[in-house]
């Protein structure tokens, strides 16, 4: 071979390595597909409305693939950085709506303003709030989650309960149920210890926050007098009626599992939980909790996801996918499985929707997403409720850490 | 060797210089290609995370692949924080029980091997090659289900025997119990390759050794003493010193058994602290400042044990 075609040769090998590199780096596994990242909750959930929506793309896009690959919420921000570093993060992400902030904020995202979506103009307020950052949209409304009571018709009427119309109520009816099923492992409202959308529900309620700003600084608020009398409602209400140890979460095990095991006559959590408490389907009803002032209902947290589009991705193809995800008829299917759908058009007087009028939102901070991951608020709950301090000392320890933390 | 080396020595003085320095070279074009490997697949990933601990390096800057020099802010933050130090603390007692358990029980797992019958032998060690086979993240899962506090058979069996009423118990109720049961499942993992390893060395213990210690009227634990331990010396050395970089850096484990909901400041582990400010804050600069401290303490930690094995060797 002589010294010019041996030349040619490793010239082509160089070009098809940076070739190779090109490839990886438009985030599908190959150059027609798109990469989608969501929740497992669809997965478990309406799987049936992520393969309707990529069927509509499909046939708006011949030629065109989608792979949707399902994370878990612990996990996928790291998952997600490390995709960033590399240059391969997929083309559409859901990201939880107190995630939003902090990736907004470091730029991982286009630039979705001029896409005109299904429903813009109707979005939820709350949850449109969580995509937009410096006047720009990055996120856009995928579905929003309020909290209710789901329970145990049968359980329930055996201890002669009527819908609970304030906490002492709620609380007296999970003893009379406790008295019934007496089995240790049993709750009358299964609550994990450490479940801080709930906890902080109950913080809320009282008048109290996690945090403010003041003078353009962050101060964690917790061991004010209104939070540690939330504080100690919550600790009254979960030592009645759960039996989940202190530091459990709310991951493992589901609440819904524990319904399903037969061990719980209700809970407090997401309104989809019906789908999955097994043999109970048909005994399960919903509620929405009430506030400690009687007829009132508690401000819920109001979880949501937000679609967004790391850059690097095809803007495009990727708003299109967005868009017959979050179309009327995919809204309409995910209310039907208990979501609240992304646009004010479409809200009923569901059992959720009645739960998501009053509702608290998680301080919005770009380091918001660290008191998350460093569990500053779940360690002070197992602190609270195993007795290992009092509320007072484990509030300000972890309202120190928030207001350490919001400001670095 | 030598006689061969002269003869080349001899021969290359009648060559010109040129051939002369090309037939000096070969050994090292024959090291050349591991040395190239090593350095792409350990010194370069090096170099990027020494560069990184030097730079402001967030999620922005991931973003734009670009930091910013800031020399030893990120190092001089985390020897500041007193947090570092707890972990640190935390971390070096973890590792002491961790490597004294897993090497106390696994030698003497390897002495029941030498005593028992061979089927019972052939049973045991197959056990442990199972054990040791199992991956990590495989065997953590088994034990979340195991320990589970609502129906995990642990608690179950534990009742039926009438140990006491464990229903409903948690098995990670507290710092130490949740360390704990990280323990018992990293010890219950590094056992077999103790065991197994001190088995092959006692083959190794010459018999007449111990039978003249025992004609002496030594006794098993004297036997042991001034015997079979200074034998098996460099395997115990070689043993120790890898449990301890393995149980001073695990990550696994206690992040997955422990449970991403559950890890903080009370209960980090290097490794999980490392990647939690690493990681999860996207602080990489700081996360690599972090790491090089590890790797730091770890060569501090078993130089003394490296030392005594080169000087084994130099002495053999």
């Amino acid at each position: 071979m002589n010294v010019r075609a041996m030349a040619a040769a490793v010239l082509v090998a160089a070009l098809a390595v940076v070739a190779v590199g090109v490839g990886g780096a438009s985030g599908g596994s190959s150059a027609n597909t798109l990469t989608v990242w969501l929740q497992v909750d669809a997965q478990s959930g309406w799987s049936e409305v992520v393969a309707a929506a990529n069927a509509q793309f499909k046939a708006q896009n011949p030629g065109w693939d989608v792979d949707v690959q399902y994370q878990t919420w612990g996990t996928h921000l790291a998952k997600f950085d490390a995709t960033l570093a590399g240059g391969n993060a997929p083309d559409v992400i859901e990201m939880g709506n107190t995630e939003m902030t902090k990736y907004s904020a470091a730029g991982a995202f286009q630039d979705l303003t001029a896409i005109s979506f299904p429903n813009k103009s109707t979005w939820l307020q709350g949850l449109a709030a969580s995509g937009r950052y410096g006047g720009k949209i990055y996120g856009v409304p995928y579905y929003a989650g309020s909290r209710v009571v789901t329970y145990r018709t049968d359980l329930f009427r055996q201890a002669g309960g009527k819908i609970p119309q304030s906490q002492a109520e709620f609380i007296a009816l999970a003893k009379r149920i406790g008295a019934k099923n007496k089995a240790k492992t049993f709750s009358p409202v299964y609550i994990a210890g450490t479940d801080w959308y709930v906890a902080m529900s109950f913080v809320y309620d009282y008048g109290g926050q996690i945090a403010i700003t003041r003078k353009g600084k962050w101060v964690g608020t917790l061991d004010k007098p209104a939070a540690l009398a939330g504080l100690a409602a919550y600790k009254r209400f979960f030592e009645a009626s759960s039996r989940a140890p202190a530091g459990s979460n709310e991951g493992t095990p589901p609440p819904y599992d524990v319904m399903a095991h037969g061990n719980a006559a209700s809970t407090y959590g997401a309104g989809w939980f019906t789908c999955c408490v097994g043999d109970y389907k048909s005994k399960v009803a919903q509620f929405v909790m009430p506030s400690h002032t009687k007829g009132q209902p508690i401000p819920g947290f109001l979880g949501g996801s937000d679609l967004a589009v790391p850059v690097g991705g095809s803007k495009d193809k990727a708003a299109a996918w967005i868009s017959a995800f979050t179309d009327n008829a995919s809204m309409t299917a995910l209310r039907a499985k208990g979501n609240i759908p992304n646009t004010t058009s479409l809200l009923g007087t569901s059992v959720n929707e009645r739960a998501a009028r009053k509702s608290w939102f998680v301080p919005q901070s770009k380091n918001w997403v660290n008191v998350e991951n460093g569990n500053v608020l779940r360690t002070m709950l197992q602190r609270i409720l195993s007795g290992r301090s009092s509320i007072k000392d484990a509030a300000s320890v972890a309202s120190d850490n928030i207001t350490y933390t919001l400001n670095q | 060797m030598t006689v061969a080396a002269e003869a080349i020595a001899h021969r290359s003085r009648r060559r010109p210089r040129l051939k002369r320095i090309a037939h000096a070279s070969v050994p090292y074009l024959l090291i050349l290609p591991v040395i190239v490997v090593i350095t792409a697949i350990l010194g370069y990933p090096l170099y990027k995370l020494v560069t990184l601990s030097f730079q402001q390096y967030g999620l922005a800057e991931l973003i734009q692949k670009k930091g910013v020099w800031i020399g030893f802010d990120n190092f001089s933050s985390v020897l500041h924080d007193e947090v570092f130090w707890r972990v640190l603390l935390r971390t070096v007692i973890f590792t002491a029980a961790n490597v004294g358990l897993t090497i106390g029980l696994g030698t003497l797992i390897a002495f029941l091997l030498v005593r028992v019958s061979t089927w019972v032998r052939i049973l045991l060690t197959a056990g442990l090659v199972l054990v040791w086979s199992m991956p990590a993240v495989v065997a953590v899962q088994v034990w979340v289900w195991m320990t589970n506090f609502e129906n995990g058979i642990l608690n179950y069996v534990l009742t039926e025997l009438h140990v006491g009423d464990y229903t409903g118990h948690d098995w990670y109720g507290s710092t130490f119990s949740k360390l704990g049961m990280v323990t018992l499942l990293i010890v219950w993992g590094a056992i077999p390759f103790v065991a197994i390893t001190v088995y092959a060395g006692l083959a190794q213990v010459p018999r007449e050794l111990v039978e003249a210690a025992e004609i002496d009227g030594a006794g098993p634990g004297r036997v042991f003493r001034d015997v079979t331990f200074p034998v098996l010396k460099p395997i115990f050395l070689i043993l120790t010193s890898l449990s301890i970089i393995w149980d001073f850096g695990v990550f696994t484990q206690p992040y997955l058994l422990i449970g991403s909901s559950a890890v903080d400041t009370s209960n980090y582990l290097m490794g999980v602290y490392v990647f939690i400010e690493g990681y999860s804050h996207s602080d990489f600069g700081r996360g690599a400042a972090i790491s090089l401290l590890m790797l730091l303490i770890v060569a501090v930690l078993s130089i003394f044990y490296v030392r005594r094995m080169v000087k084994m060797g130099e002495a053999q």
